[in-house]
């Protein structure tokens, strides 16, 4: 009875929020219905186990969330998700709300949720989903996190040998998880234009299955590529079952299983997103790969390699990278490492504020290789943001840079920040900084200020 | 004749947390500012014959515990030659790494981990991680000096009767609830601070390489280094920190 009490209370509080606000999703019926029945989400009727993915993983998470629904609904499933709600259970809860009919009934083909990993255990509980895909595990958000074993042993609470894994062939952390699911499916990318290496004195990882050192012949995002461990043997598979192979960026297409696929982005960490949506679809929900071609005609996701912004008469390019996170700001460094062409980058790394207390980290640019950036052509460096940019700076010392050749800027004011940018000669700048300060800027070139 | 130091990188592959290799890169471009020749040697599980003794400077990260075991039975074959490294020549080691040079290592599983023994150490894995600046005095080569960095700790550490690195002044060092940070035995630094602190301290790099100097008998180097940016960093950082919120118990209630 409880069970149904929560759900048209959180039916009811849904309508009346969309009724207040058309804007994104809240998590708050989710929350209610939860707090009335603590069990709420396990005692939605008809959820064929078998049918439900999570999509879990330390970067990608939402972009293959997106693409797999994506694909499912283009090939006339219907599809339950949490796209527009948090990936945490209160999220969940919200939409199996929303869809479930008045007795708590759930009508669909497949379920497809983002899940947040730190959560995976609480979710888990109340939701056994039988498949679940991990995109990578990797550093990230150490104030929470710690370190990646963390992340894994949440992991290790709900990864069960009745489980199907669909799993990042060239990602070893990941793919210690083989070992005790039932089944795993392989996805993988092959080595291509924008593959690298990095010096020989940056580390790589232990082995997940023996402690002893990994070694990666190439990598085609920070910590992901060919791998193997000499003591073990534990290595990447050399013939996956989804491999996107034959990356071409100038016509922009690849190829699955023989067919030819259009890509919608292309940025080396959206590949792994690709193989691993393609291999959701063909293995969990029958739709194979041709068939899913023709969704990626229409596909939309939020972000390219950057955002553009112009500006006087110069092209500031944007890009977002999660902080504490070196794998995104690799990514971000390779990207204006491709460019030739005479820059300015703008370096705003700033201070961590996800939650009390804010702090100062810049430690993890020391993972990161910048020394490809610097030898692409750098007519200047800004290096700004209160209390970090002079460690922004040493960054790039350390890696070679003059002091001289570096603007430091103690500040986050988007007027000195544009008056370093009118300084430089070239018109093609780059821009690290956090989302606020890029909307701040944003709205001053769009206020017609300039 | 060149002078020669040489750097032993522990395990860095496998404790390869927070952008440790910029302790390396501090190190080496201070030795090299005052004309020494570089070596670094990674050590790992594979290494045959593994010397403390070749070294003038051993660097051991923070890693995961989940490595811990394979590295204590390692190192253990060199206990006592690491014991008497100490006495005399620099070490750092840094983050959840310190717990391994210690005594028992209570994991939140409730598992343990018989950890080396060289420090009377003991520590007790955290449920939740903790993150935020570390700010404090300590006196390294008969230097006082001040630390600025930042901290993710997982576990409180218990230094018992050996004597901690640093006096907080901002953070929340082994446990939260004392005025302790790390500790120090002989020319051993065992501290939680990350940052990379070899690059946000170069005055404690600087005294690293001057003991280096002592131990080798080679003459001081006499230029110093210049430390405006990271003097400069070091007080932009302590402003944040004056001004921020923060839900550590006040030092002067510890
Ligand atoms: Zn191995
Ligand atoms: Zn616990």
């Amino acid at each position: 009875m409880k069970f149904y009490l929560a759900l048209w209370f959180a039916k009811l509080m849904g309508i009346a929020i969309k009724l207040v606000s058309r804007g994104r999703g809240t998590n708050l019926p989710g929350e209610k219905a939860l707090s009335i029945d603590p069990s709420f989400v396990k005692h939605f009727k008809n959820i064929d186990y078998s049918k439900v993915v999570f999509i879990t993983g330390t970067n990608g998470k939402s972009s293959t969330t997106n693409l797999v629904t994506h694909i499912l609904k283009e090939n006339g499933k219907k599809i339950v998700s949490n796209l527009e709600g948090a990936n945490l259970l209160s999220g969940i809860a919200t939409i199996l709300a929303k869809e479930a009919s008045l007795t708590g009934k759930l009508k669909a083909d497949y379920y497809i949720f983002e899940t947040d990993e730190r959560y995976l255990p609480l979710i888990y509980a109340q939701l056994p989903a039988e498949n679940m895909l991990i995109t990578n595990l990797q550093k990230d958000q150490v104030q929470r996190n710690g370190d990646p074993d963390f992340i894994i042993r949440k992991l290790k609470e709900v990864i069960n040998p009745k489980m199907t894994l669909i799993l990042n062939n060239e990602e070893p952390r990941s793919r210690f998880f083989e070992e005790i699911a039932r089944r795993s499916i392989y996805y993988s990318v092959s080595r291509h234009d924008e593959s690298f290496t990095k010096g020989n004195d940056y580390p790589t990882q232990a082995c997940p299955k023996c402690h002893h050192d990994m070694s990666f012949d190439y990598y085609n995002v920070d910590s992901i590529g060919a791998f193997h461990c000499e003591h073990c043997g534990f290595a990447s598979k050399t013939n996956p079952e989804y491999e996107v192979t034959d990356i071409n960026f100038s016509d922009r297409t690849f190829k699955l299983k023989g067919v030819v696929f259009h890509m919608p982005y292309d940025l080396p960490f959206m590949f792994y997103n690709y193989a691993g949506a393609l291999a959701v679809c063909e293995e969990i929900c029958g739709i194979v790969p041709v068939a899913a071609a023709k969704a990626f005609e229409n596909f939309k996701n939020i972000g390219g390699r950057f955002e553009v912004l112009k500006y006087n008469n110069k092209t500031i390019k944007y890009m977002r990278i999660k902080q504490e996170n070196p794998d995104t700001l690799q990514s971000a460094l390779n990207i204006m490492a491709s460019d030739s062409n005479e820059k300015m980058v703008a370096l705003g790394l700033y201070v961590v504020n996800d939650f009390v207390p804010h702090y100062i980290n810049t430690f993890y640019a020391f993972d990161c290789d910048f020394k490809p950036l610097i030898d692409s052509n750098v007519e200047k460096y800004l290096c700004f943001s209160e209390h970090v940019s002079y460690d922004t700076a040493n960054r790039l010392i350390y890696e070679g840079v003059s002091k001289d050749d570096i603007t430091i800027m103690d500040s986050d004011d988007i007027k000195e920040i544009f008056a370093e940018i009118d300084r430089a000669e070239t018109d093609n700048i780059y821009l690290i900084t956090w989302i606020s300060t890029f909307e701040k800027m944003k709205k001053f070139i769009e206020g017609g200020q300039n | 004749m060149t002078q020669l130091i040489k750097i032993g990188w522990l395990f860095p592959n496998m404790f390869n947390l927070h952008g440790d290799r910029g302790n390396i890169l501090a190190i080496k471009a201070e030795a090299q500012r005052r004309g020494y020749a570089v070596e670094i040697e990674q050590i790992n599980l594979d290494s045959e014959a593994f010397n403390p003794m070749d070294f003038d400077f051993l660097f051991c990260p923070p890693g995961e515990m989940e490595h811990f075991k394979p590295v204590v039975e390692f190192l253990e074959h060199h206990k006592d030659e690491l014991i008497a490294y100490i006495e005399e020549h620099p070490m750092l080691v840094t983050g959840t790494t310190v717990s391994l040079f210690g005594k028992l290592i209570h994991r939140d599983d409730n598992s343990t981990i018989e950890g080396l023994g060289i420090l009377s150490l003991e520590t007790t894995e955290n449920h939740s991680v903790y993150g935020d600046d570390i700010y404090y005095s300590c006196q390294y080569n008969g230097k006082e000096m001040e630390i600025i960095g930042s901290q993710i700790q997982m576990m409180d550490l218990e230094i018992n009767e050996e004597s901690p690195f640093g006096r907080l002044k901002y953070g929340y060092g082994n446990t939260g609830k004392t005025k302790y940070e790390g500790a120090i035995s002989g020319k051993g630094i065992f501290t939680n601070t990350l940052g990379p602190i070899l690059v946000c301290n170069p005055w404690l790099t600087e005294e690293i390489i001057n003991l280096i100097e002592v131990n080798k008998g080679w003459t001081a180097f006499e230029a110093h280094r210049d430390n405006s940016l990271e003097l400069m960093s070091l007080k932009t950082k302590t402003a944040l920190i004056e001004k921020k919120e923060t839900r550590l118990v006040k030092l002067s209630e510890r």
